[in-house]
């Protein structure tokens, strides 16, 4: 198995960044709607907690990733038309760039709230701006508005997914699973 | 029923003013707060993370100075509902029953029971510490620099707000909302 990807093949490296953050985004997501309609109590600043927590991990794990991605190749989209792939980068631009706009307006809001964020417990970010109530309003209604671009997005995302799969029947899921993917990439 | 009426505060006056000219030469000075360059911080923690917030309004009655420690003392009313931490949701918690209950005990209060020198201008006050309906011992250090007729105290003592009940019920548990916080205080005063 290889570590790095090819122009046709996703590499370990890249799989697990892929599956372990498609795991934590659906829990930070769920967690946040989740935690939103608790009423104040210890349970809700559990949730809270791990909501920071493990949005800071998507920060760190995004930024790693964007690295990662920039040293090797990428795979190339295996849309049949331009307008597709042009559509599938454009869709994944906004997937990383919600991966890193979510945590720092969460991060921010939580510094405007005088609420620093703890990341379990081990250690506590410093503060992005000062506290201040309007300032928190606002970014806590950013941080709403974009989960819902995180929702539309991923289900795009897996619905593209799912149609090169059964309706295209090309590699495109398959070279992103688990193990090693030995079967053709493209017609021709 | 006891009524002083104003002959009898005259005379109380008079026997005030006798006791002040025959009493020690070094008796402690009474200190007047400038409030606006005193402050009581503290810093609790919340999801393991600290957070600062200040009491803005508080009462000091002072009376002291370092030739006479055994005559100093100093009592601070701190009015709870003046806590502000930047974060209406915590401010509106604070003042509620759960926490510092402020219907029922509006104010905590610091009183000195005694004060030692523990190096040049540096102090030690032996204080009650009500919060709530708990009073506790607290042993506050300070720093104290006197110049002329003006005085700057800075100090810090940490206690535990489950000592004083501060966060009933759910909130007695420290795992989200900690237990220790820190006071801090720095008090600028004036003698007239």
């Amino acid at each position: 198995m290889k570590l790095r990807s090819t122009k046709q093949i996703f590499g370990t490296v890249t799989k697990s960044f892929h599956w372990v953050m498609a795991l934590l985004v659906v829990s930070v997501f769920s967690i946040g709607w989740y935690m939103d309609l608790l009423p104040l109590g210890m349970e809700k600043l559990e949730w809270i907690s791990r909501h920071k927590s493990l949005g800071v991990t998507v920060l760190a794990l995004v930024t790693l990733r964007v690295v990662w991605r920039l040293s090797e190749p990428t795979p190339e989209e295996l849309g049949k038309w331009r307008i597709e792939r042009l559509a599938a980068k454009a869709g994944h631009l906004g997937l990383y760039l919600l991966m890193f706009a979510m945590p720092l307006t969460g991060w921010t809001m939580s510094s405007a709230a005088n609420f620093p964020v703890s990341v379990f417990g081990l250690f506590t970010l410093p503060d992005l701006v000062a506290p201040s109530q309007e300032l928190f309003d606002t970014l806590r209604t950013v941080h709403w508005l974009l989960s819902w671009a995180v929702a539309g997005l991923v289900s795009v995302h897996v619905l593209a997914a799912l149609k090169h799969h059964f309706w295209d029947r090309d590699a495109t899921l398959r070279r992103m699973l688990p193990g090693k993917y030995s079967g053709k990439i493209k017609d021709s | 029923m006891f009524l002083i009426n104003r002959k009898m505060l005259s005379s109380l006056t008079v026997v005030a003013t006798l006791a002040g000219f025959s009493g020690v030469a070094t008796a402690a000075d009474s200190w007047v707060v400038n409030a606006d360059e005193s402050e009581i911080e503290f810093t609790g923690t919340q999801l393991g993370a600290e957070f600062e917030g200040e009491f803005e309004s508080f009462n000091a009655t002072i009376v002291f100075s370092p030739d006479d420690l055994a005559g100093s003392s100093v009592e601070v009313l701190i009015d709870i509902a003046s806590a502000n931490t930047q974060n209406a949701d915590r401010d509106s918690q604070i003042v509620s029953p759960d926490w510092f209950n402020v219907a029922q005990w509006p104010t905590a209060k610091f009183a000195t029971k005694s004060f030692s020198q523990i190096a040049p201008g540096k102090y030690e006050a032996v204080a009650d510490l009500t919060i709530r309906d708990v009073t506790r011992e607290v042993i506050l250090p300070f720093d104290l620099e006197i110049e002329g007729n003006k005085a700057e105290a800075e100090g810090t003592v940490t206690i535990n707000r489950t000592d004083f009940g501060v966060g009933q019920g759910q909130w007695s548990d420290t795992s989200q909302v900690g237990d220790p916080v820190n006071i801090k205080i720095e008090i600028e005063a004036t003698r007239p």
